[in-house]
């Protein structure tokens, strides 16, 4: 509240003031005061409403900052009307009462929208595990009867499998920490278990896998490791280029196990390469032909980051790709057998 | 001869895991009364029960509770729900793994086949043999007529599959499914020469034309 912005509020007190001045000037005069008195009067006018105007202007800013301050200090800003302390004056309680029903109304929009959102969920949760015994079925049917047929059916399947997956992990993929379950899992267990489950779409694509002694163990959550393993899988065999090749590789310094996944394909070009973990982004890649949803990535790196996994990528347009992974070192004791 | 009970409510899946069993050497038990699952099970005793956990009546972590209260047969929890609470769970109750859908079924055979070998001691002789060639699985080695050759792990995958499809016709690709099965990723160049090799090792111990090639169709033993 700024001193010149007061008082031009303050304006019709001060021009009803001056008025009733004049008035009593005007009266005082036409009964015959000598005009020193008059003046002593106006004087003293003068200084009470001016007092009285200074005093009401700290008052009231004193007031409206400590109101600002409480707002700064709250985590959630929409509960002022709920901690601040009730007004004693009336334009001040009318305003009060304004933002508790405006809050009010507001937080019952909020809690109906979170409880809808819920609910989406939860039916996008069961539609995605209802989708999955008709897609298990299919994998069988196909698996059972085997020809060239099928087993393009299986690549295709699988990239349904995949995208089931992605929808699942992103609703999911907010609160991690209810559903995750850290073990000792050995890395070439997860990448085998990767590869086996994109076997076909590999085969499919001629991919020739390569994997390099990752026999460390990490302590990480099977699941989550393996659905970003197969994310990273589908991206090398999406954006996959001649002669195709995914390899493997373990990298360890110091304690810290690094994961290298290493592909030949088309690569990311550098002006790309900083913003492939944005939701949504798609890229040069995702243009030109290759549909992409821009979500896979930015999942990964969520759930590296749920996980405390660091990812790193290194491209180059035309040169293939370096998704590199590094798990966070088991500084806990082992349980002895 | 070991037999499996697959308990599973949808029709399709029931069947074609009945299928997928059969033809890697099980018999299949088809529970039919999901009312009265608990005696079923007591009826016909089974080496392994694949038990899907959202059922019709009751579901799978109760009649896995059920089934330990008279047995200790091994069981693997099938599932579409892969939470970690579902997971621990069912270890919990007794299962003995877990595994979830849509499942590739290379890993659910392997996973039926270690967990069968870790319950009952291995029944299987680790020798294959067929027109007096013979193949020993625990050191590799091909023999014939007291010759030996020493096979390496691509070379005696792929003969494993040959001799157990013996007399008929091998299509490259499953060959080389069978192997990826198996954690060795072999391409289409890389088998037809360990195959060459292999040809190479039959003829040293003295074995010609044992294995054919039919032309775009796959191999023959």
């Amino acid at each position: 509240m700024r001193y010149k912005e007061y008082l031009r509020d303050q304006l019709p007190a001060i021009v009803t003031h001056i008025l009733s001045m004049l008035l009593c000037v005007v009266f005082l005069s036409a009964i015959d005061i000598q005009a020193s008195i008059i003046s002593i009067l106006l004087v003293f006018w003068i200084l009470i409403v001016a007092i009285y105007i200074h005093i009401r202007f700290f008052l009231r800013k004193r007031y409206f900052a400590e109101l600002l301050l409480q707002l700064e200090r709250l985590d959630k800003k929409y509960l002022i009307s709920e901690v601040m302390e009730h007004p004693i004056l009336t334009e001040d309680k009318i305003y009060h009462r304004l933002l508790k029903a405006a809050n009010k109304s507001m937080m019952e929009q909020v809690s109906e929208s979170k409880q809808e959102r819920k609910e989406y969920k939860e039916y996008i949760e069961q539609w995605i595990h209802d989708v999955k015994t008709p897609i298990s079925a299919m994998k069988l049917l196909c698996e059972n009867n085997k020809s060239d047929i099928t087993r393009k059916l299986m690549a295709e399947l699988t990239k349904v499998s995949h995208y089931t997956d992605q929808a699942l992990y992103y609703a999911r993929s907010e609160n991690v920490e209810k559903d995750y379950f850290i073990k000792e899992v050995s890395l070439s267990e997860i990448i085998h278990a990767a590869v086996a489950e994109n076997k076909q779409l590999l085969l499919q694509n001629h991919i020739s896998i390569e994997i390099n002694d990752c026999d460390n163990t990490v302590y990480t959550d099977e699941k989550w490791i393996g659905f970003i393993l197969n994310q990273l899988i589908a991206n090398a065999v999406k954006y996959s280029g001649k002669e195709p090749k995914i390899g493997f590789e373990e990298n360890s310094k110091q304690g810290q196990v690094v994961l290298i996944i290493r592909d030949n394909g088309v690569g990311i070009s550098e002006s790309d390469l900083p913003r492939i973990f944005e939701k949504g982004f798609t890229g040069e890649n995702g243009r030109t032909g290759k549909s992409s949803t821009g979500i896979g990535l930015f999942l990964c790196k969520r759930l590296c980051e749920k996980l405390g996994i660091g990812i790193a990528v290194k491209s180059e347009s035309g040169q293939g790709t370096q998704v590199e992974l590094y798990f966070p070192k088991g500084d806990f004791v082992k349980v002895q057998e | 001869m070991y037999q499996i009970m697959v308990i599973e409510d949808d029709p399709v899946i029931q069947e074609e895991l009945s299928v997928l069993l059969k033809s890697n050497g099980y018999e299949v038990i088809l529970p039919k009364d999901f009312f009265n699952i608990i005696s079923e099970i007591q009826k016909s005793p089974s080496h392994l029960i694949l038990l899907d956990i959202n059922l019709p009546v009751q579901d799978g972590f109760k009649i896995c509770s059920g089934i330990r209260t008279f047995s200790n047969v091994p069981i693997i929890f099938v599932t579409s729900r892969n939470t970690d609470m579902d997971e621990l769970n069912s270890i919990m109750l007794g299962g003995d793994d877990f595994i979830t859908k849509p499942y590739n079924t290379s890993i659910l055979l392997a996973r039926i086949a270690s967990l069968l070998k870790r319950t009952y001691a291995s029944e299987h002789a680790e020798v294959l043999t067929y027109q007096e060639v013979t193949l020993h699985l625990e050191n590799s080695k091909i023999e014939y007529q007291g010759n030996s050759a020493e096979l390496t792990k691509n070379e005696l995958k792929i003969m494993v599959f040959l001799f157990r499809n013996a007399g008929k016709i091998v299509p490259r690709a499953d060959l080389v499914e069978y192997l990826w099965d198996s954690q060795l990723y072999v391409d289409d160049n890389a088998l037809s020469v360990n195959i060459t090799r292999i040809r190479e090792k039959l003829k040293s111990i003295g074995v010609t034309d044992f294995i054919q090639t039919k032309h775009r169709q796959g191999y023959l033993i």
